[in-house]
């Protein structure tokens, strides 16, 4: 019997508390290795990491990349996995290679199969894709059953030819249906990042509430404590609530410091909609232990009459370029709003003479409004600025020819009171432009309601 | 007296690649009480210094966690061309400086 049949057995034979222990909200980018072993001295029932989010940007999804290095990834997966087989527990992976669609999953799974051979383990394992279905999903947008999220614009069919990429954020379920198939690792594509803690407990028949509200602490580890960290966490989950305790004794899991956990990257603190419910943290509560375990009760989850799998997509928008600069010349600061954009349409009648305008260039001026959203006027000027001109073209060797065009007229071009005229810009290095590679937005941010939400997400089982 | 002065968290992030949350965290209930009932924290405030409507900015008192959010939208999605902070995580500095 393997790992998730043996603990699913166990526990439904003599019912006692599920101990389960966030490895890593973002496996790839290491597991400090003294909390994790003090995890596993813990004699945990499951570990579980989240690898992916949606924060990075569309770039991973859309080219098929990693955010993480393939020699740090290699090594987070290889210290969960010996763990994991050596406890002879349920390894449960989600959102694999940073945003989980197949090229992601594949190339996870193929460090895990390599790292299987390396070590001598075997192992059965599920492999669950979250990659959409185009055919289906063209259906579904006719049929009316797509909407956008957040004001997104609705999808079109053309969104969903041109797109890249697209995927499915699993729930609990597939995760679920793994855990029955008895096997000892689950990979995952794209995953709520609930699914992957929730699964086994609400499989034990813990409550949902309680199970997700769990789910959604550990998955970022040791973020809910004071001070907050990546370093693993244990949750020890019964049928009234759950006790939080970092595996870093100088981390403390307080009251405070957990209830606080709920706002993060959250748009209502007391509310998190699942693909198949609701949780509500309305009456959640929130108790001390000891200095550093806090006791959590008092979630409530609705299940949803209408289940919904929220959909993520990035299409490719062409080949970005980029020159980097700096600039310490008061005249230039001063002016460099009215200033650059000349420049720019100096380098679009040079590159435009017997090419269509088939770019996009852009200007950021660090230092006086290149990170914030709404700069007030009349700030005072700072004695140097940063500036990043960035190109996104059809090709690569156009956007170089942009940049490259814009590093030499904007080094040169005059203006009001110029005083050095010998050129405007310093570079730390030259060349100075860099082509950057494939550039890609976020097409599909959409909810896609269906009926039987399992069907999206195919479980396949291997033997390593 | 400002919002950094007596707040122990101010940060942003994404909620989702179409809006930011502000989450302003207090040490203790007093503190946290004294931001909650000030004018000075307003939709109108924030909507001011991000160049929003204030219909558009959402605030949540969440006295369990010592905190107030503030949600609003990205004027540009995450990613997309002209995107400033990919994460989210640069966009707090305008709330430092509000006067309660």
């Amino acid at each position: 019997m393997s790992a998730s049949g043996r603990i699913l057995r166990e526990i439904r034979a003599a019912r006692r508390p599920l101990r389960v222990l966030g490895a890593s909200g973002q496996l790839g980018y290491g597991v400090p290795t003294p909390a994790f072993e003090a995890g596993l001295a813990r004699k945990p029932d499951m570990i579980g990491c989240d690898m992916g989010s949606i924060d990075i940007g569309p770039t991973y999804l859309g080219k098929g990349e990693m955010a993480t290095s393939p020699e740090s990834t290699r090594r987070d997966l290889r210290k969960v996995l010996l763990a994991a087989r050596s406890l002879d527990i349920p390894l449960i992976i989600g959102s694999a290679g940073s945003a989980g669609a197949a090229a992601h999953l594949d190339a996870t799974l193929d460090i895990v199969r390599d790292i299987a051979r390396t070590e001598g383990l075997s192992f059965r394992m599920a492999v669950i894709r979250a990659d959409t279905d185009r055919a289906m999903l063209i259906e579904a947008v006719r049929a009316g059953k797509v909407s956008g999220l957040d004001d997104m614009p609705a999808l079109t069919e053309q969104d969903v030819h041109d797109a890249a990429n697209i995927v499915g954020q699993m729930g609990t379920g597939p995760f679920r249906r793994a855990l029955e198939a008895d096997v000892d690792v689950i990979i995952a594509g794209r995953a709520c990042d609930t699914g992957i803690f929730a699964a086994l407990p609400t499989a034990l028949g813990f409550p949902t509430g309680l199970s997700v509200h769990m789910a959604k602490i550990v998955e970022c580890a040791s973020l809910c404590c004071v001070p907050g960290g990546r370093d693993s966490i244990l949750a020890i989950l019964d049928d009234e609530g759950f006790v939080l305790e970092s595996m870093n004794p100088d981390r403390a899991a307080t009251p405070i410091s957990v209830a606080a956990h709920s706002l993060y990257e959250q748009s209502d603190p007391y509310t998190v909609i699942e693909p198949d419910g609701c949780l509500d943290l309305t009456d959640a509560q929130y108790v001390a232990v000891d200095a550093r375990r806090a006791r959590v009760s008092g979630a409530a989850w609705k299940d949803s009459t209408d289940p919904t799998i929220k959909l993520e997509g990035a299409t490719k928008i062409g080949e970005r370029a980029i020159l980097l600069c700096g600039s310490a010349d008061p005249r230039f600061i001063a002016q460099s709003k009215d200033l650059l954009p000349k420049v720019a349409i100096v380098v679009r009648d040079l590159v435009c003479e017997d090419t269509p305008e088939d770019y996009t260039l852009r200007f950021r001026v660090y230092g006086v409004d290149g990170v914030r959203m709404n700069v007030p006027p009349g700030e005072a000027m700072p004695g140097e600025v940063f500036i990043m001109a960035e190109c996104i073209a059809p090709t690569r060797a156009r956007a170089s020819e942009v940049v490259r065009t814009c590093k030499q007229f904007l080094l040169h071009y005059g203006y009001p009171g110029r005083l050095s005229t010998a050129g405007n810009i310093a570079f730390p290095f030259t060349p100075p432009e860099i082509s950057v590679g494939p550039a890609y937005r976020f097409s599909v941010y959409h909810l896609l309601h269906v009926d039987d939400v399992d069907a999206l997400f195919p479980v396949e089982i291997e033997t390593t | 007296m400002k919002l950094s002065d007596i707040a122990q968290v101010i940060r942003s992030k994404n909620a989702g690649p179409r809006r930011l949350t502000f989450d302003i965290m207090f040490g203790s209930d007093e503190d946290y009480r004294r931001v909650a009932q000030s004018p000075g924290l307003s939709a109108e405030t924030i909507g001011g210094l991000y160049g929003v409507p204030a219909s558009e900015v959402a605030i949540f008192p969440y006295p369990v966690g010592r905190a107030i959010k503030v949600v609003l939208a990205r004027k540009i999605m995450a990613g997309d061309p002209g995107d400033f902070d990919v994460y989210g995580a640069q966009q707090h500095a305008p709330l430092l400086g509000i006067e309660l």
